[in-house]
């Protein structure tokens, strides 16, 4: 079977300056992998580039999402694939409410595969059900997006805009930065009722402590834009009791 | 003088159906200049005490048969304690090159509160000029509100004369541009006595080759303490061609004042648009997003749900280049 992903040499800069060197990753329907390593090793630029922000160019390589070119695809367009990125640092939009704005992505996602809009009632009730996941409160939904939102209250709001487009594969860039232990819990909770044998999550994370929520099957280490070592679960102790410099130096 | 309670009927029905006109307003029609083109200017006086109970619209037409230089003059008096709301828009119907020049003239007396709508949607060969005097003596409150939504040339003069105590002034500004053409903003307001507020609040949106002028003035006089007075002025430029220049200033003679102005000029966030893409929603969308929040701060403004909501579809159908494509047209969808 053709993984969900594969990642072939994936080389990507901004400028002059190489930050992914080469990175091979294959993620396959069911599984959940996590990405570690130090500041600056590459995790968000691998994120970013995959979601298609134009800042960076890639450089050599390629990235196949369910068959597709992924990296042809406009970042619309690998949304309306199955593709989704939850932010690290969620961006405020002023004027522009949170309801709105679930809206117009849903209701483009149902464009693209020639559905109608949903109906008010259909809207409200999916969105109901999906805040619920995540302990959103419905005053949320008239606020712009983002803008006033805790740390803790961006997350969610990741979170529920993932349950609410059911992507294929998520991509998760340290969404447990930031977060007080609820916050966490109430975040991981929301990722793990997603959880289904036919889709895929990617988690960016530095903290062994969001891992203890959601169990990935591989963890893949990332330094200076390479992946220097893949194996189970059982990694992200050790790394948090030893750090990343036996493998690193390793 | 015209009775506010009086409806005039619209002389122009057959070939215009103006789709603002929502419940519970009254329209008087402004023919080339004057009431119903029956050679008076317009001159409405609201007595003391009275409320006005409808909003009114008041229609400045241009027609094929319109001279080519007009003159319009309209006067609003507000007496004590007096109420209404005044919504102003401004048409070309026929595509000849009209000059209009206006002068309106607004007072409010103590206690009067009054908010006043100016709509000007006219085609890309028209010229219009309108100076604006205002005077609001103690305690009156003025929530102005324009929407500079299409024109060859607008230029709105704007002047505001704080005259008694405790008044309080908003003026909030919208202006569009594309092609070629020109948007020109003058406020002068000032502040005369002690203890008035005025804010302002003017934005716009520029593309193509469109232009924006914004020339505002402060003015606290010496004996004018406790005076709190805002400006602001946003710019936001669509194309590498669009041109902002902006000039806020700020004269303070009071030493006890609460005063700001600012200014910008800027693009659409990058972070924002990359955000709402990685959601599924087209670039083109999002701009538009983007654009419509922009343009929402002054739209709030308005205080009636049916005429904000009129004029945000009015707005969106403009930043979607509905009226551009109607090249030969005059109406721009109103």
């Amino acid at each position: 079977m053709e993984p969900m992903l594969k990642i072939e040499n994936l080389h990507a800069s901004v400028g002059d300056k190489e930050i992914l060197k080469g990175i091979n990753l294959e993620i396959n329907k069911g599984e959940v992998h996590a990405i570690m390593g130090p500041n600056g090793s590459g995790k968000s630029t691998l994120s970013a580039v995959l979601a298609g922000r134009e800042t960076f160019t890639v450089t050599e390589g390629s990235v196949t999402f369910k068959g597709m070119d992924l990296l042809k695809l406009s970042p619309e367009e690998r949304s309306w694939a199955g593709l989704f990125l939850g932010f690290q640092y969620p961006i405020e939009i002023p004027g522009v409410s949170n309801v709105n704005f679930i809206k117009a992505s849903v209701n483009e996602h149902r464009k693209q595969k020639g559905l109608p809009p949903l109906s008010p009632a259909e809207f409200l009730k999916l969105m109901r059900e999906k805040m619920s996941y995540v302990e959103m409160d419905s005053s949320f939904s008239s606020r712009g997006v983002n803008v006033g939102f805790s740390g803790g209250e961006k997350k969610r709001n990741e979170i529920f805009q993932m349950a609410m487009l059911e992507p294929d594969l998520a991509i998760l860039d340290e969404t447990d930065s930031g977060l007080d232990v609820d916050a966490l819990r109430i975040v991981a909770t929301g990722v793990n009722r997603m959880k289904r044998p036919d889709n895929a999550a990617i988690v960016i994370t530095h903290y062994q402590r969001l891992l203890d929520y959601i169990v990935p099957d591989v963890i893949h280490v990332l330094y200076k834009g390479r992946i220097i070592k893949t194996a189970g679960k059982e990694l992200a102790l050790q790394i948090e009791s030893k750090g990343y410099d036996w493998i690193i130096n390793g | 003088m015209v009775k506010p309670n009086f409806i005039y009927a619209p002389a122009l029905e057959k070939e215009f159906r103006c789709k603002v006109p929502l419940k519970n307003t009254r329209q008087i029609f402004v023919v080339n200049g004057s009431v119903q083109g029956a050679g008076a200017p317009l001159s409405l006086r609201i007595e003391d005490g009275q409320a006005m109970d409808k909003m009114l619209q008041i229609i400045e037409v241009r027609d094929s048969g319109s001279p080519l230089e007009l003159s319009f003059f309209e006067k609003f008096e507000f007496g004590k304690g007096s109420s209404g709301k005044i919504v102003q828009c401004s048409h070309t119907f026929s595509m000849e090159s009209f000059r209009t020049s206006e002068k309106v003239e607004i007072s409010l007396d103590e206690n009067a509160a009054v908010e006043f709508i100016i709509m000007q949607n006219e085609h890309n060969g028209a010229y219009h000029s309108t100076d604006f005097n205002v005077r609001l003596a103690q305690g009156a409150v003025l929530n102005m509100v324009f929407l500079s939504l299409h024109g060859g040339v607008i230029r709105n003069n704007i002047k505001v004369s704080m005259d008694g105590e405790h008044a309080e002034c908003n003026l909030s500004g919208l202006y569009l541009t594309d092609s070629e053409q020109l948007m020109d903003y003058s406020v002068e307001l000032v502040h005369n006595v002690p203890s008035c507020f005025s804010r302002q609040l003017f934005k716009g949106v520029l593309d193509d080759k469109g232009k924006a002028h914004f020339d505002g003035i402060i003015r606290v006089v010496p004996d004018a303490q406790k005076t709190e007075a805002y400006q602001a002025n946003h710019n936001l430029l669509l194309s590498d061609d669009a041109k902002a220049l902006t000039k806020p200033q700020l004269e303070i003679y009071a030493d006890d004042v609460k005063c700001s102005h600012g200014a910008t000029v800027g693009r659409l966030n990058e972070d924002e648009l990359f955000y709402m893409r990685t959601r599924g929603i087209p670039a083109k969308e999002a701009k538009l997003l983007q654009q419509m929040a922009f343009t929402y701060e002054v739209l709030e403004k308005i205080s009636s749900t049916e005429l904000r909501d009129r004029m945000q579809s009015l707005v969106e159908k403009r930043l979607r280049g509905e009226f551009a494509h109607c090249r030969n047209c005059s109406k721009n969808c109103c």
